[in-house]
């Protein structure tokens, strides 16, 4: 089996890595964290110019078809640059929703505009009550003359107040926690009834509470069968946690090289940190706990792009390796700084919070951790 | 005989009945630098003059205090302080240049009582002069340090030719160490937050409580309870070594070393708990503006940002557990 990335993969990775080394400083990243919609549409035009918006798609539907493996590769270069822009929401929740499940039509008319970076899109699943489990879906799909009305709550939807299009899971029958009944639908932004709440997250993104007050979805805007969206959200969180769990590496990377470069110069009972045992070996152990991840990152890609059947196990098992890894590699490099490490002046404190961002988003270490050994 | 500091009701029953009311009460904490750190140093160690002069304003609350003894080459190794103080030819005044860093709550303060260099002979400790420093003096400059989560609450603090009258030294120029270092082994036991950490438990099973998950609550998810059940169980040995250090100081003893163990298990748990936080706010533990989640949710974010520094300031784990090798454990 060859484990190597391609050639291609390394070329996407170089083109990455330029472009985070020339233009994407830590304050740059923390400006756009002060805008309006906490990212910069010029970087977004330049992303889908280097091609990386199309790079998942399917050829046939527009994109550059790619496999899970080169998303990894991206995530994993946007981690340590700590991108803010909506790549997540945009390419991997609301591409892999269009891609599984879209129609010929449906595709056409948001693939293109995802591609060139002219729409964005984003996916809402949880609800206020959802708290770990997405399959608890609560909100209501009506048809009734051709058109589906929709009512309800879903909450902290990434990057809404950018979003053109929402893809939502909507239930049309069933209730609470059942896998049947299930059912997704592109809704526009600006439809009649739908209102946000706007809010920035703790590593400075955004995200929405949206409340549907009876809003018209015309039936054609079912996304996938009625019903049978089950398989869509699960498809559409593995995905989700593939991806973050390849930025979390790429964040790791960052912190557990920055700290040992600070405790190499920060000399304090006349030695440089770095030579207290203590120390070495904390660092010693940021580093072996960050390969184990790395490597189940890769593993867990590996087996999705496969279809293979020990994926979904492998996912939970790796969510929960990325929240613990995440916690120990950011504490301990907040930690090993020092007071410096608590500053917002320094890049740690940024990439821990988005490193404690990532182990809340989509099922914490606990959840997978009990769905993994179920 | 080495002089014995007397602690009064500081550090005593009293007082952490006093904590634990506070924190039951969620009022707002007390600011510790004037009531608990400098005052116990002017009655053991200040003139009657200094006792008078600073003692009522401390006590009725109107004199707001900052401690100055961190610099950006003194952290752990805080006697490595180079903020130096030089006597006036007349003899009458210290000329202080140098910087602080992280120091708590500089901005609102009126006086600072700091660490400064007045010899560079001999070992680090000693050469250390202890100071009373005027915070409106034209040569202290403050700047504010954003921390994790937007917070300003640290500073750094320049001193530029600020000039200090010797009536504000504490005790002996050269002995400043030794009057701090006694302090420090309390701060320690106070850094600990225990009975905080007691009511902070119980509000995080109240949150935990009111997250539905299946039939029940994650109060009921084994993973979930067994963290508290554990965090209980440790605070229960913590909250009885605390009475216990507290028995030996009412008995005219010092809390000694043993501090440390407070210091490192206290602030471990206080992270602790700010993770169960968290953990209870679920998809709404990212949120950092007004979100449709609970209540506690935001707060959670910032308890955990906020804590992480509880386990670097008043001298990092690592050092405690130095302290601990070395002192109790004879490891050198």
């Amino acid at each position: 089996m060859d484990l190597s990335y391609t050639e291609e993969q390394n070329l996407l990775r170089n083109s990455l890595q330029r472009f985070v080394d020339n233009s994407y400083d830590i304050n740059h990243r923390n400006a756009l964290t002060t805008t309006e919609e906490g990212f910069s549409r010029e970087n977004w035009q330049q992303y889908a110019d280097l091609g990386w918006l199309a790079m998942s798609f399917a050829e046939e539907d527009g994109g550059i078809g790619g496999t899970p493996v080169d998303t990894q590769v991206m995530m994993e270069e946007f981690g340590k640059g700590l991108i803010v822009e909506p790549f997540l929401a945009s390419i991997v929740m609301a591409g892999t929703a269009l891609s599984e499940a879209g129609s010929a039509a449906q595709k056409e008319a948001l693939i293109p505009g995802l591609v060139d970076g002219s729409l964005i899109a984003t996916v809402a699943i949880a609800e206020p009550d959802t708290h770990q489990e997405f399959e608890r879906i609560n909100m209501t799909a009506a048809l009734k003359g051709g058109e589906y009305t929709l009512s309800g709550q879903k909450a902290v939807v990434l990057n809404a107040q950018s979003a053109n299009h929402i893809i939502v899971a909507a239930r049309t029958s069933g209730q609470d926690a059942d896998h049947d009944g299930i059912s997704f639908f592109i809704v526009a932004a600006d439809s009649k009834g739908l209102s946000r709440k706007d809010f920035p997250t703790v590593d400075g993104l955004r995200a929405s509470d949206l409340t549907f007050d009876n809003v018209k979805v015309p039936a054609e805007n079912l996304l996938g069968e009625e019903g049978k969206g089950y398989a869509l959200l699960t498809k559409i969180l593995n995905r989700t946690i593939l991806a973050l769990s390849a930025e979390a590496v790429g964040a790791m990377e960052v912190l557990y090289k920055d700290t040992i470069a600070y405790t190499k110069q920060r000399e304090q009972f006349d030695h440089a940190l770095s030579d207290f045992q203590v120390l070495k070996h904390r660092m010693t152990e940021m580093f072996v706990e960050y390969s184990l991840a790395k490597s189940l990152t890769l593993k867990a890609t590996m087996l999705e792009t496969q279809g293979s059947e020990e994926t979904q196990r492998t996912i939970h098992a790796l969510k929960y390796l990325i929240g613990k890894t995440s916690r120990f590699v950011a504490q301990n490099a907040v930690q090993l700084h020092g007071g410096m490490g608590m500053t917002e002046e320094l890049r740690v404190a940024h990439y821990f919070k988005r490193l404690t961002v990532i182990d809340a988003m989509f099922g914490n270490t606990d959840y997978h951790l009990e769905r993994f050994v179920a | 005989m080495a002089h014995r500091i007397r602690w009064a009701g500081f550090y005593t029953r009293p007082a952490i009945h006093l904590d634990q009311e506070m924190a039951r009460n969620s009022t707002p904490p007390q600011i510790p630098f004037g009531v608990t750190m400098l005052a116990p140093i002017l009655m053991n160690y200040g003139t009657k003059e200094q006792q008078d002069q600073f003692l009522p304003s401390i006590r009725d609350g109107s004199v707001n205090w900052c401690q100055g003894y961190s610099e950006p080459g003194a952290g752990s190794d805080l006697a490595n302080l180079k903020t130096r103080a030089e006597l006036t030819e007349d003899g009458k005044h210290y000329v202080v240049n140098g910087q602080k860093i992280w120091t708590t709550l500089a901005h609102i303060a009126h006086w600072m009582f700091c660490l400064v260099r007045t010899s560079s002979n001999g070992p680090k400790q000693e050469g250390i002069t202890f100071l009373l420093i005027p915070m409106d003096d034209p040569g202290v400059e403050v700047k504010p340090i954003i921390t994790l989560g937007g917070t300003h609450s640290v500073n750094e603090v320049y001193l530029t030719d600020v000039k200090v009258p010797v009536d504000n030294r504490i005790g002996e120029e050269g002995k400043g160490w030794t009057y701090a270092k006694g302090l420090l082994v309390h701060e320690r036991t106070g850094l600990a937050g225990i009975q905080n950490s007691v009511l902070g438990l119980e509000k995080a099973k109240d949150n935990a409580s009111t997250v539905k998950i299946g039939e029940g609550t994650l109060l009921d998810v084994p993973a979930f309870r067994n963290k508290v059940g554990a965090l209980e169980a440790e605070l229960l040995a913590l909250e009885f070594l605390e009475l216990q250090t507290l028995a030996q100081v009412s008995a005219g003893g010092d809390p000694g070393p043993e501090s440390s163990i407070m210091k490192l298990k206290g602030t471990e748990i206080q992270q602790r708990i700010s993770e169960l936080n968290i953990e209870a706010a679920g998809i709404y533990g990212s949120a950092w503006g007004e979100s449709d989640g609970p209540g506690f949710a935001r707060g959670a974010m910032g308890g955990y940002l906020g804590t992480r520094a509880t386990t670097i300031y008043g001298g990092a784990s690592e050092v405690q557990k130095d302290v601990i090798a070395k002192k109790v454990l004879d490891l050198g």
